[in-house]
């Protein structure tokens, strides 16, 4: 088992070199003068150069990268101009939070999920299995931000049951907290829910046809049983695609977080976007990317603890 | 028949006319036609998308009202005033004059990143499965980079880069669409590789180019296809998306994610109004996603 987890993380390491790479190619090499905002309107050429010279701008690209690389790995992330402070500050404070409502879609867009696609598959081709597969594919067509809208409409502006944006303190009590989570979690684990549905469904279909179900059957195991034998054989695509769905909810945060005025990363984008405060909207996405390749690593390893087959050839 | 060819009568001539055999078998196209046709599902995303596609085309004879200049006194009027059948905007503007036109910004910034994504993504695919070796090894870890992103977050963060406007969002979604276009192109050329009419092509004596282009393009095209219509759906969302982050057309032009965004603050004045640009968005993904599912079955391809 050691050597998987090591095999596999060793893995992660030139995705993670390649990750950095790109985001750095983002912040370097693509147009757009990284001078604009830190120099004065009247600042002359010498200015200009002298600048370029501290950070570092006149030296050539592959010293720059590793230099840029050191940096990130021990914690600098740049500095925002816009607003006066590191940009690991600002992502320190809105990482908690983004955590918080990625993690609560995750565990209820995973569970509700799970829960469809087994119904659907166990019952296949009867009308709940047309149900579920026919809200499949609307869930996977609708865009999340309309649903936040909708849900803002129906929920906020005509009953006014749920406050329309903003996150409760815990220390003001669970009730205003979980207000402040129904709607956000709700529009975006919609396409989570949808996903996850089809992806366990196609492998419950699949398990059951095969020939260790039947058998169960002929040693005489009651359908829940059998149920159990196959839940298990059937997981290891359900779980490939939840590290996926988390990474997609992060990605899909800034949208989310933007309507219902989350503080967390994807409001910190979006506002840095407006701004044009590229070191942020970068940082942001380097932080979310590794997050991304970390938990796909983590799902890969318990994967592997699930699932005796893959230890075997990993 | 000609009234000179002699004619046959009786029992054993008629059931040799009537034969169940057709006079040449069904063409895998004409196969996988036959069967969308037969998809009523498919037929039905495929019609709305026409008159969806027709109304933006057709958008300045179809209205009458300027999608870009409104009446301030007409402000936020709700659905189903007189002259403004899905009422006005925040500004006084026609909304369903606005949403013809959106359409046209909306679909075009959802298609044309699929479409050059598809040319870019299947020639690297096909050189990589192709030539295999260091350049397959070069061009799919390339690739392989862009899956450590989530796709609407890497298409934000490369459209942010590049700075505002339809352009750069046209540009950035290609960016992220080429890898795993690239990758379903690079699995459909390594089957089809090893195929013997490659080996005889190769006998021949005819190029790498050219028979990359007339011997694996038209063999890889099936699931390369069936892959990209599946991608348009989620394409006209994270186009509106970019939109709606401000990333995307410039007021005071009319797109259905900007509208979106720009209604969200009257929600509580106008509220089903506000709602009417994400209907628009959705009607076009699930019927690009319906009509993708048609094409799949059609072609007969899985996954």
């Amino acid at each position: 088992m050691a050597i998987v987890i090591l095999r596999r993380a060793g893995m992660a390491i030139p995705t993670l070199l390649g990750v950095t790479l790109m985001i750095w190619m983002l912040l370097s090499i693509l147009p757009g003068d990284p001078l604009v905002g830190l120099l004065a309107p009247d600042a002359t050429q010498a200015d200009r150069d002298r600048l370029a010279h501290e950070m570092g701008l006149d030296r050539p690209l592959p010293v720059r990268y590793v230099a840029w690389l050191g940096e990130t790995l021990t914690g600098d992330l740049g500095f925002s101009p816009f607003r006066q402070r590191e940009v690991v500050e600002l992502i320190q404070n809105a990482w908690r939070n983004t955590a918080i409502l990625a993690g609560a879609s995750a565990v209820f867009g995973l569970t509700v999920g799970m829960l469809l696609g087994t119904l659907a598959g166990v019952h296949r081709g009867t009308p709940i299995d047309r149900v579920v597969t026919g809200s499949a594919i609307v869930g996977l067509s609708v865009p999340s931000f309309w649903i936040a809208i909708l849900l803002l409409i129906v929920f906020s502006a005509q009953l006014k049951w749920l406050p329309a944006g903003g996150i409760g303190q815990l220390s003001e009590g669970i009730v205003p907290f979980l207000k402040h989570l129904i709607m956000p979690v709700l529009a975006g684990s919609l396409t989570t829910i949808a996903i996850t549905a089809r992806v366990t469904r196609a492998s419950v279909v699949e398990t059951f046809q095969s020939e260790f179900v039947d058998l169960l059957r002929a040693k005489g195991l009651r359908e829940w049983q059998v149920l159990l034998h196959v839940g298990k054989n059937a997981i290891s695509p359900v779980l490939t695609t939840s590290g996926l769905q988390v990474g997609y909810l992060l990605g899909g945060s800034v949208l989310i977080e933007t309507i219902f005025s989350w503080p967390g990363l994807g409001q910190l984008v979006f506002n840095a976007i407006a701004q044009r405060d590229l070191a942020v909207v970068q940082a942001t996405t380097l932080v979310i990317a590794v997050t991304f390749v970390l938990l796909n690593l983590a799902v890969d390893l318990l994967q592997a603890t699930f699932d005796p087959r893959i230890k075997r050839t990993a | 028949m000609t009234s000179a060819a002699p004619t046959f009568t009786g029992t054993a001539a008629e059931a040799w006319r009537e034969r169940d055999v057709p006079a040449r078998p069904e063409s895998y196209l004409q196969a996988a036609r036959r069967r969308f046709m037969q998809n009523r599902v498919g037929l039905a995303a495929l019609g709305v998308l026409g008159m969806l596609v027709l109304s933006a085309i057709l958008a300045p004879w179809l209205t009458t009202h300027d999608p870009t200049v409104g009446v301030p006194a007409e402000r936020l009027l709700p659905i189903g005033s007189a002259g403004h059948v899905l009422g006005t905007d925040e500004q006084g503007r026609d909304m369903l004059t606005r949403l013809l036109y959106g359409g046209r910004l909306s679909l075009i910034a959802g298609l044309v990143p699929v479409l050059i994504a598809t040319s870019i993504g299947t020639t690297l695919g096909a050189v990589a499965g192709y030539l295999g070796g260091w350049v397959a090894a070069v061009i799919m870890r390339t690739m392989d980079m862009f899956y450590a992103f989530p796709t609407v977050l890497l298409a934000i963060a490369v459209s942010a880069s590049l700075g505002p406007g339809l352009k750069n969002v046209i540009i950035a979604m290609t960016i992220v669409y080429i890898a795993p276009i690239a990758r379903v192109a690079e699995a459909a050329t390594r089957k089809v590789v090893v195929a013997e009419f490659i080996e005889a092509a190769r006998l021949t004596g005819a190029s790498t180019v050219r028979i990359l282009f007339t011997q694996v393009l038209a063999n890889i095209f099936s699931p390369i296809f069936v892959y990209a219509s599946g991608l348009v759906g989620l394409s006209i969302v994270i186009a509106a998306s970019l939109s709606f982050l401000g990333l995307g057309v410039a007021p005071p032009a009319a797109e259905w994610g900007f509208m979106l965004n720009a209604l969200r603050g009257t929600i509580y004045v106008n509220p089903w109004v506000a709602a009417l640009p994400g209907l628009f968005i959705f009607a076009v993904s699930i019927s690009f996603n319906m009509l993708a599912d048609a094409i799949r079955d059609a072609l007969d391809v899985k996954g």
